[in-house]
């Protein structure tokens, strides 16, 4: 019976492969051009409708044989509008002219774990940049922040000016309170770790309150993702939120980026040697200036019988009122930046193989980053059915990142400086030792040169796919494609506090520190999944299903070694020590299936679902399902005449996604602590909930796709609405139950909002060229559902300004204790603002004039506020560059440092202020030699060379009253951004570069 | 065509075989892979885990005890917090200009989650000593719940400081079950179930024979023992016999309790710091002369209030200039802790022999009262009270004698209250406020 069951199965599957065998059949043949006559070789030719294509070959010829006595031929290439000619046996030759676009609907992007879709297809607004947008106006220093303001509806806020990077991503407003919920990263199909893991600084700062679960929030950490090396990137795709991400399921609520790097090719001008070097340097982008004292004024903060008025007099006769914040921040850090790569390869092996080196000097002396990265990735066919990929990266980064930010001992060097005034002096004595800061707890200077805060990465990051052709007919076709891949790396982390130190030495310390943290993390993830597509002449049908591994591992130990026996650091020579572990291991399992219809082009619908579990989960065997369905109308097809539209695309997705409880979210668990030698265990402030559910994301998208002039103008407009279920909270809970907080499942988030992107190929002649990309983007949120009381979270408390979690209210609403005329009725703050901007807007704009390009990035966030306690200890500190100026003060009598301070415990109102900017983030001018004009020269060698000139942040507009509007004290949590204390300041870079390919 | 077949049959089949066994590959419920879990304590500790929880009650106590003695030293002026890093400690605390205390806010959010981790950490200990299955003894367990319930009670002593008569209520007494907590009681009500906590603790620590089944730090050494806790126990319940203003009843406890007007005044319990490994630094302590931005100073009233010769005054060192911030100016820095590794007095035999005096000075027994600051009064090198004898001036005197006896440590505030005379408290300029109470923290909703 069973036998018999196989036979007729096997039977159908037989007449479905028989069917796609038409009897006619003729050859179609031709060459495929440029505008300039040029051959164009790797074209894809396939033939409509069915499952047969090929490419071109190095004369841009082609031959393909086509079923039937008709057929239309598609003809695509990167950079070139796609072109569509019918054929018949009787009119078989076909030659194509292909003309050059920058039309974004042209591009490719993912439209499901194993598949990729034309943009012009697609139902979701994913945005993609390619490696010219990315990392062609100025090299970055880290990928991070090659990413800024690029992405339309996602916000990209660096932490600190610190070398290194450090930043928070936020794709379509928050997507949770607590969790960290920053995007999943995939690059060539390896899952990559963005864990931020701090040094463990707080034992000597004293930031956060001792015991905390949040104790490293404020060590001013490095997202690994810092790590890789932006330049070997081909593409970058974003998908924003759940209704495009549905199919990476449980780990999108943050959304995905998805990394593909260069490969080899076999055709195009291979091999080629490209060389490029950057060479320049960084400056402090907006010093604030000192406080200019005057007799008068060191009378009234010093007291007007105080010694430190004769200090002053006698400082300024000797001319030694220093500038010490440029002498802090002052430095102009040498950039260096190297980078060969080496691509070519033959018909069965194709490889990209590239090395760089980075060095950068901080504005502070002292700080800095370099990296070196190699990457490997080889291409192989194996055999007519089998391909292989193989992609491998090895980066080695150290950031030495100064001591800054918020403290509770006023040692970190920006607050140091912050109550230091210019009489005072730091300068090391002829024997080399420095004088004590009577202003402060420490010497800065001495902090600056003789700590070491350092981090170093070793990382690996390889990964392999293979694709097997198991049916491979005219019309169907059925692909395996097994993938795998790791990312393993150390993070090695050294904070030295010498006990010569200010603030170490002599009881005002622990006579040192060594803080030494070592975290080797693991991640590796398996696939395995089929596509099976079958071609109709008017549908084709793909499916896909497959199975997904996931696991992470990380093993977190900081030895904090005190007491230290004379200049030693190692930690063994201390008089006291503690340690700290911390360990995470996860796994999930996961399958999806999705299927995808695609009626002639004209309506292309997709439905699928994944279905997840984890052990993160309370019951790791139960499975969490996240459907996704999308629907995409091409009008244009259906008619000619839509009047001005060459492309009219109204489009629909939905999705679902999640957010695992954070590690441990499960346990209410006991510290370790010891007392006089005993070992005692107590409980932690934070209760664990056993019955966590992760979070999900629900997300609907609607769009329409305009393209207009033959899409050389094209205008994207989508709505989005994302709904985030049963936030994990860690609630506030009443502490006479011994607990501050808990974890539960507390709420519901709704973000909604637009984004709108208009790109042109503004201007296109023989010598120029013009595209242009505007877009604009604003979200709004609200937190529809609060089953745990409002609170306040991640800042320092209502006197000073904070976040507050209010049913009905923006979850990004910034509150405050103020004026009680000015409380809402049933509230119990004032709302001082929202850090959510009004909205955000970007322009890329790329000229090209004969040899000259010139290409910028410009970012306008309007409106959202920080907290700026900068402003606030720097009065207290006397030291405010704007202390004696009155624009504050509405009765007009005190200046603004006095006025902010009577403002303390009354109102938050000063504390809290815009963060408007409008800045030239990246600009690019370069000359290009091409192979026709160097081969005179170079024998031909060089096939093309470029310099030019580059900046990053080059000009920068805000109010605001700090170093740089983009800051956050915290890291780690969804809210942790715009709280500002005393950071490392952010920098702007000049870069001059040489490109040459050979 | 054949092998085609046979490919796509062979891969078919293979990845059948792997579907089907996908679902079968179970993962592994979770464990807590970085700490001991409350409910596996609870429900059956060791008596190593037990002991763990004792030395975590300890060290607990220290949590936030430099934010509760700076609330009570500022609050009381007997002296100023200056801190470069936190301008709170002279605005909300002080009251100055028009600042008020916030009810979410370290200055009350800190110490107050600190004493009720302590308690629930105590609460830990009593359940699980009585649902373990080590072979303990009734006396042996007695001994851990008298400690537990001693140490809970002076967590709420501390608490119920802070928040008083505050209307919206003073502590939560009944705070076992963490998901079903009491209501906020008055203060009377909270002094009473604290009578009675100790009272039961005093009844365990009578009936758990000679010994406790674990060690406790330094700061207990004259306590290690049930017979020797049982006399803290009774110290403390003195201290909340006078604050109830129950006479007779100070002078009952003090009979059990450790008080030695022939012994040394710094005779006490005391929370143990230490700079050696792992442990807590005393973060009272701040280097002389300390730095105006992170500085302890002493109210300039209280050393010109002093009677001359006073040697209590070396619990301030003298500043070569002036520490000033803001409106606040100080010639003298606190040195009452002499470094990081020194213990914080819970209480000590000074206070006890004090308690006495006020006690008999309130009962009418004039003499014994003035006998016992005599005590207190030639400690401190001063001459024997001459000043009159009405009960107004012994109470004043007894104040006084507090004021510079207790300095720092948590109670001139306090006892100002208790006596109604908060006005009295000089401040050094005239918008600061006195506050009668901190507020009930925001979280507690």
């Amino acid at each position: 019976m069973k036998q018999q069951v196989i036979r007729l199965l096997l039977s159908g599957f037989l007449v479905l492969l028989a069917a796609g065998h038409a009897l006619a059949q003729f050859d179609a043949a031709g060459t495929v051009t440029n505008e300039e006559g040029e051959p164009l070789i790797g074209v894809t030719v396939a033939v409509k409708g069915t499952n047969i294509g090929t490419t071109t070959d190095a004369d841009g010829r082609f031959r393909v044989s086509v079923p039937g006595t008709s057929a239309t031929l598609v003809f695509s290439y990167v950079g070139f509008s796609t072109v569509e000619r019918p054929v018949t046996a009787a009119s078989n030759q076909v030659d194509v002219m292909m003309t050059a676009s920058s039309s974004v609907l042209e591009e490719v992007i993912v439209s499901g774990l194993a598949t990729t879709v034309k943009r012009s297809n697609a139902a979701n607004a994913v945005a993609q940049l390619d490696a010219k947008q990315l990392t062609g106006i100025v090299p970055p220093s880290t990928f991070d922040g090659a990413m800024q303001g690029k992405f339309p509806g996602v916000q990209i806020t660096q932490n600190s000016g610190a070398p290194g990077g450090g930043i928070n991503i936020r794709m379509r407003g928050i997507t949770s309170i607590n969790s960290a919920t920053q995007p999943l990263f995939i690059i060539d199909g390896v899952y990559v770790d963005n864990s931020i893991i701090p040094p463990g600084l707080n034992v000597v700062s004293q930031a956060a309150a001792r015991g905390s679960p949040r104790q490293f929030d404020q060590d001013n950490a490095v997202n690994r993702i810092a790590d890789l090396d932006a330049g070997d990137f081909q593409s970058v795709e974003i998908l924003k939120g759940p209704s495009a991400a549905a199919i990476y399921g449980a780990r999108a609520a943050g959304g995905v980026v998805i990394v593909n790097t260069k490969r080899g090719s076999n055709w195009a001008d291979a091999p080629q040697v490209r060389f490029s070097q950057s060479l320049g340097f960084q400056q402090i982008l907006n010093p604030l200036g000192m406080r200019q004292w005057d007799t008068q004024k060191v009378a009234d903060f010093y007291g007007s019988g105080s010694p430190e008025i004769q200090k002053f007099l006698d400082a300024q006769a000797a001319g030694k009122l220093y500038d010490y914040e440029m002498e802090l921040y002052g430095n102009k850090g040498l950039i260096s930046d190297s980078r060969l790569s080496v691509m070519g390869g033959n018909e069965k092996t194709a490889f990209y193989a590239s090395g760089s080196h980075r060095s950068e000097e901080g504005i502070v002396l002292n700080t800095g980053y370099t990296k070196t990265a190699l990457r490997l990735n080889i291409d192989h066919r194996l055999s007519q059915m089998i391909d292989l990929k193989l992609s491998s990266n090895y980066i080695r980064s150290s950031a030495d990142r100064g001591y800054f930010n918020n403290d509770n001992t006023g040692t970190t060097m920006s607050i140091a400086l912050s109550s230091t005034p210019p009489w005072a002096e730091l300068h090391p004595l002829p024997d080399g030792s420095y004088p004590n800061n009577p202003y402060a707890p420490s010497n800065f200077l001495q902090t600056r040169d003789l700590i070491t805060n350092n981090e170093t990465v070793d990382r690996i990051i390889m990964g392999g796919t293979a694709t097997v052709k198991i049916i491979n007919t005219d019309v169907q076709s059925l692909r395996l494609q097994l993938q795998g891949g790791f990312d393993s790396y150390t993070l090695i982390t050294r904070a030295i506090f010498p006990r010569e130190l200010q603030f170490q030495k002599d009881g005002n310390g622990t006579n040192g520190a060594s803080i030494q943290g070592s975290t080797p993390s693991f991640n590796n993830n398996q696939s395995a999944m089929l596509v099976h597509t079958y071609y109709t002449p008017k549908l084709t049908f793909r499916t896909q299903g497959g199975l997904t591994r996931e696991s992470f591992s990380r093993n977190t130990i900081i030895i904090t070694a005190t007491q230290l026996i004379g200049s030693q650091t190692n930690v063994n020579q201390a008089g006291s020590i503690s340690t700290f572990q911390f360990r995470s291991e996860q796994l999930d399992l996961g399958g999806f299936i999705q299927e995808e219809v695609n009626w002639d082009d004209k309506v292309i619908a997709t439905l699928g679902v994944r279905a997840d579990k984890s052990s993160n989960n309370s019951d790791p065997n139960e499975l969490f399902w996240y459907p996704k369905a999308s629907l995409a109308l091409n009008l244009t097809r259906f008619t000619d005449n839509l009047g001005p539209f060459s492309t009219l695309k109204p489009r629909i997705a939905y999705g679902e996604s999640s957010n695992f409880p954070p590690p441990n979210a499960l346990f209410t668990n006991l510290s370790g602590v010891i007392i006089d030698g005993l070992a005692g265990s107590l409980v932690n402030n934070q209760r664990g909930n056993p019955d966590i559910l992760p979070e999900r994301q629900k997300e609907l998208e609607v769009g329409v796709d305009m393209g207009f002039l033959d899409d050389r103008m094209v205008l994207e407009i989508t709505n989005y609405r994302k709904v985030s279920e049963d936030l994990i909270f860690t609630a506030a809970v009443p502490p006479s139950s011994g607990y501050t907080s808990k974890i539960v499942n507390g709420g519901t988030l709704v973000n909604r909002g637009w984004e709108i992107t208009l790109s042109a190929d503004v201007m296109r002649t023989e010598d120029f060229n013009w595209f242009s990309s505007i877009s604009w983007w604003r979200n709004r949120s609200e937190i529809t559902e609060l089953k745990v009381p409002a609170f306040v979270t991640s800042a320092f408390g209502a006197t000073l300004g904070t976040f507050y979690i209010d049913t009905n209210r923006s979850a990004t609403q910034i509150v405050g204790i103020g004026n009680p005329d000015d409380i809402q009725p049933g509230d119990l703050y004032v709302v001082y603002g929202d850090f959510e901007p009004d909205f955000q807007m970007s322009f890329y704009e790329d000229f090209r004039y004969k040899n000259w390009s010139l290409t910028f990035l410009l970012h306008w966030k309007k409106g959202g506020e920080n907290i700026n306690l900068t402003q606030l200890l720097t009065d207290l500190g006397g030291t405010s560059h704007d202390y004696d100026d009155i624009t504050l003060d509405p009765a007009g009598v005190l200046g603004n440092g006095p006025y902010r301070i009577s403002q303390l415990g009354v109102s938050a109102a000063p504390f809290v202020e815009d963060a408007s900017y409008f800045r030239v983030r990246e600009i690019g001018l370069f000359y290009t030699w091409t192979a026709a004009q160097m081969g005179k020269w170079s024998n031909n060698l060089v096939k093309s060379a470029q310099v030019g000139v580059s900046a990053r942040n080059l000009l920068n507009f805000f109010t605001y009253n700090s170093y740089d509007p983009e800051v956050s004290n915290f890291t780690g949590n969804g809210l942790a951004s715009g709280v500002e204390v005393n950071p490392y300041p952010s920098s702007k870079s000049f870069l001059v570069s040489l490109n040459v390919t050979f | 065509m054949k092998s085609q077949l046979k490919n796509i049959f062979l891969s078919a089949a293979w990845l059948l075989a792997v579907s089907a066994l996908y679902p079968s590959c179970t993962i592994d419920e979770q464990v807590d892979l970085n700490a001991p879990s409350v409910d596996g304590i609870e429900a059956n500790a060791t008596v190593s885990e037990l002991n763990n929880l004792v030395a975590g009650i300890l060290s607990g106590q220290r949590n936030d005890l430099d934010i509760y003695l700076d609330d009570h030293g500022i609050i009381g002026r007997d002296f100023y917090r200056f801190s470069s890093a936190d301008p709170r400690f002279t605005a909300d605390i002080p009251g100055a200009g028009s600042a008020f205390l916030d009810n979410n806010t370290f200055y009350i959010t800190r110490p107050w989650a600190a004493c009720y981790q302590v308690i629930r950490n105590a609460w830990v200990l009593r359940h699980a000593v009585v649902n373990t299955s080590a072979p303990l003894t009734d006396e042996q367990r007695k001994g851990y719940l008298g400690f537990a319930k001693t140490i809970q009670a002076l967590q709420m002593i501390w608490l119920s400081n802070l928040t008083h008569n505050n209307p919206d209520g003073c502590i939560r007494v009944d705070v076992e079950d963490p998901d079903n907590l009491g209501p906020l009681v008055t203060y009377d009500e909270a002094l009473n179930y604290i009578a009675a906590l100790l009272d039961e603790a005093y009844g365990d620590l009578n009936a758990a024979g000679s010994s406790f089944l674990f060690p406790l730090s330094t700061g207990f050494s004259s306590f290690n023992t049930p017979a020797t806790f049982a006399q803290f126990n009774r110290a403390l319940r003195a201290r909340v016999a006078a604050y109830q203003q129950d006479w007779n009843g100070v002078l009952t406890s003090l009979s059990g309790s450790f008080i030695n007007p022939a012994g040394s005044l710094t005779t006490g319990a005391y929370v143990s710091f230490s700079t050696a490994s792992g442990d807590r630094p005393n973060s009272m302590y701040i280097s002389l002369p300390n730095l105006p931005t992170n500085a302890r100073v002493a109210v300039n009233s209280w050393v010109t209030d002093a009677e001359p010769g006073d040697l209590r005054l070396s619990k301030v060192a003298m500043r070569t200039e002036p520490a000033v911030s803001g409106p606040f100016s100080s010639n003298y820095d606190v040195a009452i802790w002499s470094s990081l590794d020194d213990d914080i007095a819970i209480i000590r035999n000074e206070e006890l022999i004090l308690l006495s005096a006020e006690a008999k000075i309130q009962l009418g027994d004039h003499m014994g009262g003035v006998a016992d600051l005599n005590i207190i009064r030639s400690a401190a090198g001063l001459p024997a009270y001459s000043g009159s004898m009405d009960h107004e001036s012994l109470i004043n005197e007894m104040l006084k004698q507090r004021r510079y006896s207790l300095f720092g440590e948590g109670h001139r505030w306090v006892d100002m209250r208790r006596y109604n005379r908060l006005d009295q408290i000089q401040t050094d300029n005239p918008d600061e406020d006195v506050w009668p109470y901190f507020p009930i923290p925001a979280s507690e909703g």
